[in-house]
């Protein structure tokens, strides 16, 4: 079968991760769009309670605090499931009731908002750093070896083995 | 005694630092190598009075000298121990002897390791960075954080004893230690930084002096950090082992940076390129350290105004300041010979890679230190309040650690200066059905979901890349193969990989419930079968613990307990987890009802592969070690890379040699 397709052929020499692509593409797809069973009351109560600010403790969420207020904000966010709201109508039940910080996902508004744009323009500061010193780069002239240079190297390398590499007895240089 | 004792070790410490700095000081910049090679006295002494200072402490609490106010704080009679031994580093004012006496430790070891070359002005300087250093920390404790205050204990006095989380788990001993080791250590690799720039000797000398010692310090804070994640796993009793807290975080940044530095610098050994990004990351990393040390220490996360009501706070900001300023202006000052004249042909080589490392890395490190700032800012500027925590972290780092896993699975077949597409489908095809492999294993055991199975392929191709250099270094070279620093690096990195999918696999099917049973009743959750047999009370020196026996599919029973102690009201749970290698069962007790028949409420947590996250620590504790020796030699007049022109042979490339 191979031996139909040209050897040295684009197909041929990228056949291989043509398939890889293709399986990749299938099992990425299986586990997107198949079947999976709802999430149940219990871990959206979990999900939820991961998300809201223990009101009483510092830094830790509903779901990790063990103090009474957030035992009952358990019970309640469980009751708010069984009612039918929706994860955001819950959060925004205890927003509106204990203030913005309650929420540990901040919003993506107002100054806050730059906790979410601030990490994407240093990113894409980075990127475009790199990119300009790649242009500048490539622009430099490629430095050619002189005959000097190799004289250089090979007086170098004839004296090599009387060469103590290790000067200051640190060990392995590299 | 013992007060007297550690007040001479701190004043010891402190006037051996002080002195030492000028001494060197002035020997350097007069030109007098007799009066710099005195740094090998100062350090001994600055070591002696750190010694001091800690046996004085722990002598304090060993026999529960309640004059020492520290330890009428933090001690108490009834503390076993390990705990009470482990109570130095317990609170603030311990934990900087601690630090103190390991960087006492470093600067010994400095002195030995270069004993030879002492009036060397690189090292001279280094020392003097060094021994300023050690003058801040000691100063520290003459101030701010004065361990060895006195207190008059009333007749029967006893101490509260330390935090009752902290003596819950011997991991308490070792989890603080190593971190510090780590921080501490990154203190070597700074002080040459500033050596270098001081004397205009920025070549690649002070890297290959100090790429040992930061790899070691690199490798101390890889397992204090792991160490600590496992604490709070097996103490906190939430389930989970990492809460992107601001502790964690501190701890976590000169991790993302020194990280960082350890790949960026092997662009500078091989290419001479790169220095004033080289010097800003090592000057970075030792900033963040005690930045983190500010953040941890000095209140300011209750609330930015209380701050200013901590001198510590501002001792410790003010010297973060000093650093990055002494560090941007050294820079700014040296900025004509940090030049370097070499350029990087294709950004697809080995060092396109690194730069591209070098780039998630610094991504990585600046979402972590905004969302750990951010709170503080806005509270600082607007009078705001504003939580940013787990969800935003999660959110925001998941693309940056898959983008690297993708990385890891190339960069390490790149050859130096140019790839071709040739050999990149040649050598990296059969890492790519290693990662669909992994893949399709993922869907058939059930994983769903586009990010985790995305995240196991990307596991499985970079750990595929990994095993493919190990492969063929072992081949080559025998065991040796396992040896020096690229192929310990590829150990690492299949430590690194371990934890990754550990990590994904269980915060993406975590699940978690509450039950209230009565004894003999039985719950079913997440495959699991629990029942309840009842309680167990024991009484122990410090404490009542109150055990709830269950049976975790026939196994145990597992013992998760409420522990009241005797000193303070406060109730602590003690998780109960029985692992496997699939999966995790946390149990902690929520609330025991008291006369209620006997029914007790407890959290259940079932998250697979996390027993991973510990194996994955020690295998890149393992790497680390093997990339600490020496591995094959290389003539330093052997050429490192082939001519551009000339297709690199299949042979030698792909393993650093």
């Amino acid at each position: 079968m191979s031996s139909l397709i040209a050897k040295g052929s684009p197909l041929r020499r990228w056949g291989p991760w043509i398939a890889v692509c293709v399986v990749a593409v299938g099992v990425l797809s299986i586990a997107t769009f198949g079947t999976r069973s709802a999430p149940s009351a219990q871990d959206r109560v979990s999900t939820i309670s991961r998300s809201v600010k223990c009101p009483v403790c510092s830094g830790e969420s509903v779901a990790e605090s063990n103090a009474p207020a957030s035992q009952e904000i358990r019970r309640q966010i469980a009751e708010q499931v069984q009612q039918g709201q929706t994860d955001e109508e819950i959060r925004s039940f205890y927003a509106a009731k204990y203030g913005q910080a309650i929420l540990l996902t901040p919003s993506a508004s107002g100054v806050n908002a730059l906790v979410w744009i601030l990490p994407i323009v240093a990113f894409a500061i980075g990127i475009a750093a790199l990119v300009i010193v790649f242009r500048r780069w490539s622009s430099m002239p490629a430095e050619r070896a002189t005959e000097e240079d190799r004289e250089l190297v090979d007086a170098a390398l004839r004296d090599n083995a009387d060469v103590d590499d290790d000067p200051h007895g640190e060990g392995a240089s590299r | 005694m013992n007060l007297a004792l550690g007040r001479a070790g701190v004043t010891l410490g402190l006037a051996a630092a002080v002195l030492g700095v000028i001494t060197v000081g002035y020997g350097l910049l007069r030109k007098r190598p007799d009066l710099v090679r005195l740094s090998r006295w100062y350090a001994a002494l600055v070591f002696f009075g750190g010694f001091i200072a800690a046996f004085a402490m722990e002598r304090a609490l060993i026999t529960r000298d309640f004059t020492v106010k520290y330890v009428a704080d933090n001690g108490s009679t009834k503390t076993p121990a390990l705990y009470n031994f482990a109570t130095m580093w317990g609170a603030l004012q311990g934990s900087i002897i601690l630090w103190a006496l390991i960087l006492g430790g470093y600067l010994v070891a400095v002195v030995l390791k270069f004993r030879k070359r002492l009036a060397d002005p690189l090292v001279g300087w280094a020392l003097f960075t060094m021994l300023i250093v050690c003058a801040f920390f000691f100063g520290l404790m003459v101030g701010p954080a004065n361990p060895f205050k006195s207190f008059s204990p009333p007749v029967g006095f006893d101490g509260p004893g330390p935090n009752p989380l902290l003596q819950n788990n011997p991991l308490m001993a070792f989890h603080p230690p190593m971190l510090y080791l780590g921080y501490v250590g990154f203190t070597v690799p700074f002080a040459f930084a500033i050596a270098a720039l001081i004397t205009g000797r920025v070549g690649e000398g002070w890297l290959l002096a100090t790429r040992r010692w930061t790899l070691i310090a690199w490798g101390f804070l890889t397992v204090g950090i792991i160490l600590g994640s496992w604490w709070s796993y097996e103490v906190l009793g939430w389930g989970g082992y990492w809460a992107w807290d601001p502790v964690e975080n501190a701890s976590f940044l000169p991790w993302l940076t020194g990280t960082a530095y350890l790949h960026s610098v092997l662009v500078q050994e091989r290419r001479g390129m790169l220095r004033v990004w080289n010097i800003s990351l090592l000057c970075a990393t030792f900033a963040l350290t005690i930045l983190g040390t500010w953040i941890t220490r000095s209140g300011v996360l209750e609330s930015v105004h209380a701050f200013t009501t901590s001198s510590i706070g501002i001792a410790l900001i003010g010297f973060f300041a000093l650093i990055v300023f002494a560090t941007v202006g050294l820079i700014g000052w040296r900025g004509d010979r940090l030049r370097s004249p070499g350029r990087i042909d294709s950004p697809f080589s080995r060092e396109g890679a690194f730069l591209a490392n070098n780039v998630l890395f610094a991504a990585f490190a600046f979402v972590i230190l905004l969302g750990t700032l951010f709170p503080l800012a806005v509270e600082a500027l607007n009078n705001d309040r504003v939580s940013v925590g787990v969800p935003y972290f999660n959110r925001m780092t998941m693309p940056i650690g898959l983008t690297l896993l993708f990385l890891m699975a190339i960069a390490p077949v790149l050859p130096w200066r140019k790839a071709s597409t040739e050999l990149l489908r040649h050598r990296l095809i059969w890492p790519a059905w290693i990662g669909i492999g992994s893949m399709i294993f993922a869907v058939i055991v059930g994983a769903r979901g586009f990010i985790p199975v995305l995240a196991f392929g990307l596991g499985g191709f970079a750990a595929g890349s990994a095993g493919r250099q190990i492969a063929l270094a072992t081949r080559r070279q025998g065991w040796r193969g396992f040896v020096g620093r690229a192929n310990g690096g590829m150990v690492v990195h299949l430590g690194v990989i371990i934890i990754a999918m550990a990590f994904a696999a269980s915060t993406s099917y975590v699940r978690q419930a509450e039950f209230t049973l009565t004894p003999g009743q039985s719950a079913k959750f997440a495959g699991h079968t629990l029942v309840y047999e009842g309680q167990n009370v024991k009484q122990e020196s410090a404490k009542i613990v109150d055990q709830v026996l269950i049976r975790i599919d026939g196994t145990g029973p597992w013992a998760p307990s409420l522990n009241k102690f005797a000193n303070g009201n406060q109730t602590i749970g003690t998780p109960s987890v029985r692992s496997t290698f699939t999966d995790d069962v946390a149990l902690s007790v929520i609330d025991i009802k008291d006369g209620d028949n006997g029914s007790v409420t407890i959290r259940v947590t079932v998250q697979p592969l996390i027993i991973w996250l510990w194996i994955g620590g020690g295998v890149m504790a393992f790497g680390t070690l093997l990339a600490v020796f020496p591995g094959r030699r290389r003539n330093p007049l052997d050429a490192v890379s082939a001519p551009l022109s000339v297709e690199p042979p299949k042979k030698s490339t792909g393993v650093t040699p």
